[in-house]
C-alpha cells in the first residue's frame, strides 16, 4: 500500500485531462450499486404481486374466500388465510411476552447498572447468541425444549406451538436488548444528573427517567423484533409443525399445545411439497408472501421513523 | 420529553428515608434477566456438545489422562494470565485462536481446490496474472504519469491472460499450461499459494522491523514450514499438496503475530499457552494408547466430516453440504461485497444531500434499513422469480442460492460498511483533497485503507449470517440430500443448515440426538468461530482509536 500511494500521491498533482471522465464513470458505477437496493424493493413487490395475480387467477381460489375463511387446505381447494394468520400472531405475541421484558432488563441492566468489566462480557455475549442461525434454534425447540416442557407436564404435542414461541422469544432477546441499550445509552448525562439533583435514587433515575426519555427508541426496537418474529420461518417450520388449527380463544393453552402452521411455514411448505409449479398451492406462496413482505415492511418504516425521533430530539 | 413523565412538584427524597430495597431488587432483577437468556442458551448448547462429543462414553481413564494433561495446565495458566499478566492473556487467546481461525480458512481454500478449481487451472490463472500486474508494474515505474494508459494496459491485459481472443490468440493462461513442462501439483502449490502467502508475512515483518534480513527469515520460515510438506506429508498420511494449502495460511498469519507481540515485548509469555495445549494432546494421545484407554464414541469425527449422507445413522456425514456451503459463500463474496461497499462509498461521500437526486438518496437509505428487517423466506421467493423462474438459472445451483443470500445480506454489508467509513475522521479527507487528490483518489487512498477494519468487521458478521440462513435455500429448491459434492458454481448443491433440517425430519433417536447434533456443532463451531473473531476485531480497533 505504501509504494501505491506514494505513486499515487506523485500523479495527484499533474495533469488532469481525461481524469474528469474517469471520475464521472466511477461515480456512475458507485451510484448504481446504490440505486440496486431500490431495485431490489421494486423487483420484491413486482414479481410477487404479479405471481399474486396468478394466483387469484385460478378458479379454485377467490379473493373474498382467502380473506375471510377459516380453512386453509390446498389439497381440497380451500384457501382461507385466517389459520395461517392466527398462528402467526400466537407466536408473536408468546415470543413478545418472552422477549420484551428480558430484553428490556438486559438492556436497562447494561446501560444503567453494568460495570464497564460486566458490559464487556455480556455485550459479547450477546451479540455472538444473535449470530446463532435460526435453524439451530428450531433445532434446540424441537430436540430439547419440547421434550422438557413435556416432561415438566405440560400436555404438549411433538410439534406445537408454544416451545417454537419460546425459542422465537429467546432469538429475539438479543435485537431488543441491543436497539434498547442503544436508546437508553443515548440519553444525555445531565437528565440523569438532574435526577441525582433531586435526590433520586439509581432505581428512580433509570425507571423514572431514563425509561421514559429512550421510550421511542426502546420502542422502535419492540416493533423491529415484533416484525422479526413474523418473519421467522426456520423455527416455527421445524418445531411447530405443519397442522393448520386455527386459534381458539375458548381453550388458548390447547391452541398452544397444538402444531400449527404460521405463514412462513405455508410458504416453505408450498415450495417443498410435491405442489406441481402450476397448481393453486404453488402460486398461494407469492400471496403469503406478499402479505408478509407488506406487514413486515410497515413495521420497520413504522420502528424507523419512531427511532428517528427521538435521535433528533437529542442532537 | 423526559420530565414530562415525572410528576411536576413532588420530590424524589420526600419520603424522607430512601428506600433501598426495592432498587436492589430492581439491579438483580435485571442482571438476572440478562443472565437467564444466556443461561438458558448455555444449558442448551452444553447439551448439544454433550450429544455430538457423548464425552462420558469414554473410559474414566481416558477422562482423567485428559484431565491431567490439557484441562489442568490451561486452567492453571490461564489463572496465571488472569492475576498477573492480563496483556499474555490476550496474547494467549490470540495465539490459540489464530491457527484455528486461518485453519478453518484453510480447510475452505481445500474444498475449493479439490472440487471446483483444479491445481492446473489455479496455477495458469495465477501465473497469467502475476505476467499482467509485473508488467503493469513496469509501465508504472517507466511512465508514471500515463494513467489512462496504465488503465488499458490493465483491463486489455486481463482480458488477454484470462480470456484471449477467440479464434486468433489463445489465452496467457492455456498458453502457460501448454509449456512443455509443468511442475507437480505440490510445486505449484508452492509457487502459487504458499509463496504469496510468505511474501506478504515477509513484507509485513520488514515493514515492522525496518530489516530486509528479518523479512527474509520470516518468508524463509513460511516456505520452510509449507516445504515440510514434501517430508512429512507421507509419513503423516496427508498428500504434499494438502499440507502446503493447510499450513502455509496458519504458520504465515503465526510469523506475522509473533513478530508484532516480540516487537511490541507486552505479553510475551502468553506464547506458552498454546505450547501447553498442543504438547497435552500429544502427551494424552500418547498415555492413551499406551494404557489402551478408550476414547469417548463422538457423533463428531473424521467419518462425520468426510462421509455422504446415508439411511443409517452411524454412515452418515455433511461433507457434501460442507463442499456447497463454502461453494455458496465464494458466490456471495465475490457478489455481495463488491456491491455492497460500492453503495456504502457512494452513499457516505458522493450521494448529494439536498435537491431531487438528494430527496431520491434519502429514499434509498430508507429503503436499505428497511430491506434489513424483510423476513428471509420473502428473499428466498425472489430468487426463485427471478433466478430461476425469469433467468433459467438452475434450481437449487450455488450461484442462486449465492445470488439469493447475497441479496439478503447486502443491505447488512451497505449498513456496516456505512458505518465504518463515516468513523474516518474529516481531517484525513480535507488532508488528502489539499494535496490535490480528487473525490476517487481520497477515497482509494484515505477512506477505504482508514475504514477496511470496520469494513472487514462487518463482512464477517454478515457472512456468518449468509452460512446460517436456510429458508431461502428452501425456496430456491437446495437439495434436501446430496450424495455427491458439487463440482461447479452451476451445479445443483447442498447447504450445511439444509442438511441439519432434512436430519430434523428423522425419527431415529440416533439422528436426533447424535447426528443432527453433530451437524449443529459443526455449524456452530464454523459460526462462532467468524462472529468471535469479528467481535475480537472490531473491539481491538474501537480501543485503537
Amino acid at each position: 500500500m505504501s509504494g501505491n500511494s506514494g505513486t499515487a500521491s506523485e500523479s495527484i498533482t499533474y495533469g488532469s485531462v481525461g481524469r474528469g471522465i474517469q471520475e464521472r464513470l466511477i461515480k456512475l458505477l458507485l451510484f448504481s450499486c446504490a440505486a440496486l437496493t431500490v431495485l431490489v424493493t421494486l423487483s420484491i413487490l413486482v414479481t410477487l404481486t404479479y405471481d399474486t395475480i396468478t394466483f387469484f387467477g385460478f378458479e379454485a381460489v377467490d379473493v373474498v374466500s382467502f380473506l375471510t375463511e377459516t380453512n386453509w387446505e390446498p389439497r381440497s381447494g380451500q384457501y382461507g388465510v385466517w389459520p395461517l394468520v392466527s398462528a402467526t400472531l400466537t407466536v408473536t405475541v408468546v415470543s413478545a411476552l418472552v422477549a420484551i421484558p428480558i430484553g428490556t432488563a438486559a438492556a436497562v441492566y447494561l446501560s444503567e447498572y453494568a460495570s464497564p468489566q460486566m458490559r464487556s462480557v455480556l455485550k459479547p455475549a450477546l451479540e455472538i447468541l444473535a449470530g446463532i442461525p435460526t435453524v439451530v434454534y428450531g433445532y434446540l425447540a424441537l430436540v430439547y425444549l419440547t421434550p422438557w416442557l413435556r416432561a415438566a407436564g405440560l400436555p404438549l404435542g411433538t410439534f406445537n406451538l408454544l416451545s417454537a414461541s419460546v425459542m422465537v422469544g429467546i432469538l429475539i432477546v438479543p435485537m431488543v436488548s441491543s436497539l434498547s441499550e442503544d436508546a437508553m445509552s443515548a440519553v444525555p448525562d445531565s437528565l440523569r444528573q438532574a435526577g441525582y439533583g433531586m435526590g433520586a435514587t439509581k432505581f428512580q433515575v433509570s425507571t423514572g427517567i431514563v425509561i421514559p426519555a429512550a421510550v421511542s427508541g426502546v420502542f422502535s426496537s419492540y416493533i423491529l423484533a415484533l416484525s422479526r418474529a413474523i418473519g421467522e420461518t426456520m423455527i416455527v417450520v421445524m418445531a411447530a409443525g405443519l397442522q393448520t388449527n386455527l386459534f381458539d380463544p375458548l381453550d388458548p393453552f390447547g391452541s398452544l399445545a397444538s402444531s400449527g402452521r404460521t405463514m412462513t411455514a405455508a410458504m416453505v411448505n408450498a415450495v417443498t411439497s410435491d405442489a406441481t409449479g402450476a397448481s393453486p398451492e404453488y402460486y398461494s406462496m407469492f400471496a403469503i408472501g406478499l402479505t408478509l413482505f407488506v406487514i413486515t415492511f410497515t413495521m420497520n418504516l413504522l420502528s424507523n421513523r419512531i427511532a428517528a425521533r427521538y435521535r433528533e430530539e437529542y442532537q | 420529553m423526559a420530565s414530562d413523565a415525572t410528576d411536576v412538584g413532588k420530590w424524589f427524597g420526600d419520603a424522607g428515608s430512601i428506600d433501598r430495597t426495592t432498587g436492589r431488587l430492581f439491579k438483580w432483577g435485571c442482571l438476572g434477566a440478562t443472565a437467564l437468556a444466556l443461561f438458558l442458551m448455555l444449558v442448551f448448547l452444553l447439551y448439544v456438545f454433550n450429544d455430538a462429543f457423548a464425552p462420558l462414553s469414554a473410559d474414566p481413564g481416558w477422562l482423567l489422562t485428559f484431565t491431567g494433561t490439557v484441562l489442568l495446565p490451561m486452567l492453571g495458566l490461564g489463572a496465571y494470565y488472569y492475576r498477573r499478566d492480563p496483556a499474555a492473556g490476550r496474547v494467549a487467546y490470540t495465539a490459540l485462536g489464530l491457527p484455528i481461525v486461518m485453519g478453518l480458512f484453510a480447510g475452505g481454500v481445500w474444498l475449493l481446490f479439490r472440487h471446483v478449481a483444479p491445481p492446473r487451472m489455479w496455477f495458469g490463472f495465477v501465473v497469467a496474472l502475476a505476467i499482467v500486474v509485473a508488467l503493469v508494474r513496469a509501465h508504472e515505474r517507466i511512465r508514471p504519469n500515463a494513467t489512462d494508459e496504465r488503465t488499458v494496459l490493465l483491463v486489455g491485459g486481463t482480458i488477454l491472460a484470462l480470456v484471449g481472443v477467440p479464434g486468433l490468440f489463445p489465452s496467457l493462461r492455456n498458453l502457460v499450461l501448454s509449456a512443455p513442462a509443468l511442475p507437480t501439483v505440490t510445486v505449484m502449490f508452492l509457487l502459487t499459494f504458499a509463496l504469496p502467502i510468505a511474501t506478504l508475512a515477509g513484507w509485513y515483518v520488514r515493514k515492522g522491523r525496518e530489516s530486509t534480513r528479518a523479512g527474509t527469515i520470516a518468508l524463509a520460515v513460511v516456505l520452510v514450514a509449507a516445504g515440510l510438506g514434501l517430508v512429512i506429508g507421507p509419513v503423516a498420511g496427508v498428500l504434499p499438496a494438502t499440507w502446503v494449502i493447510a499450513v502455509s495460511p496458519v504458520v504465515g498469519a503465526l510469523v506475522m503475530y509473533v513478530d508484532r507481540v516480540l516487537r511490541q515485548g507486552e505479553g510475551t509469555s502468553g506464547f506458552a499457552f498454546p505450547v501447553v495445549v498442543v504438547a497435552g494432546i500429544l502427551a494424552g494421545t500418547a498415555i492413551a494408547d499406551l494404557a489402551d484407554f478408550a476414547g469417548p464414541e463422538t457423533w463428531l469425527n473424521r467419518d462425520f466430516l468426510t462421509g455422504v449422507h446415508s439411511t443409517t445413522a452411524v454412515e452418515a456425514g455433511i461433507y457434501p453440504a460442507l463442499v456447497g456451503s463454502v461453494l455458496i459463500l465464494i458466490v456471495i463474496v465475490v457478489s455481495a461485497f463488491p456491491v455492497g461497499i460500492a453503495a456504502a462509498v457512494y452513499l457516505e461521500e458522493y450521494a448529494p444531500s439536498g435537491g431531487k437526486l438528494g430527496r431520491f438518496i434519502e429514499l434509498i437509505e430508507i429503503n436499505i434499513a428497511n430491506l434489513a428487517g424483510v423476513p428471509s423466506v420473502v428473499y428466498g421467493v425472489l430468487g426463485l422469480a427471478i433466478f430461476i423462474n425469469l433467468l433459467n438459472m438452475g434450481v437449487g445451483t450455488a450461484v442462486v442460492a449465492g445470488f439469493t443470500v447475497g441479496l439478503l445480506i447486502l443491505p447488512i454489508v451497505i449498513i456496516s460498511t456505512q458505518e465504518a467509513i463515516r468513523s474516518v475522521p474529516d481531517s484525513r479527507r480535507n488532508a488528502s483533497y489539499a494535496m490535490g487528490a480528487t473525490k476517487w483518489q481520497t477515497v482509494r487512498n484515505v477512506v477505504l485503507p482508514e475504514s477496511m477494519a470496520g469494513i472487514f468487521t462487518g463482512t464477517i458478521l454478515a457472512l456468518g449470517r449468509a452460512i446460517g440462513e436456510t429458508a431461502p435455500l428452501l425456496m430456491i429448491g437446495v437439495p434436501a440430500v446430496v450424495r455427491v459434492s458439487p463440482e461447479s458454481f452451476f451445479s445443483r448443491t447442498g447447504a450445511m443448515p439444509r442438511q441439519i433440517l432434512t436430519w430434523s425430519t428423522q425419527i431415529e433417536t440416533d439422528f436426533r440426538y447424535g447426528v443432527l447434533a453433530a451437524g449443529v456443532v459443526t455449524l456452530l463451531v464454523v459460526l462462532l468461530t467468524m462472529n468471535a473473531t469479528a467481535i475480537v476485531l472490531r473491539n481491538r480497533y474501537q480501543q485503537s482509536r
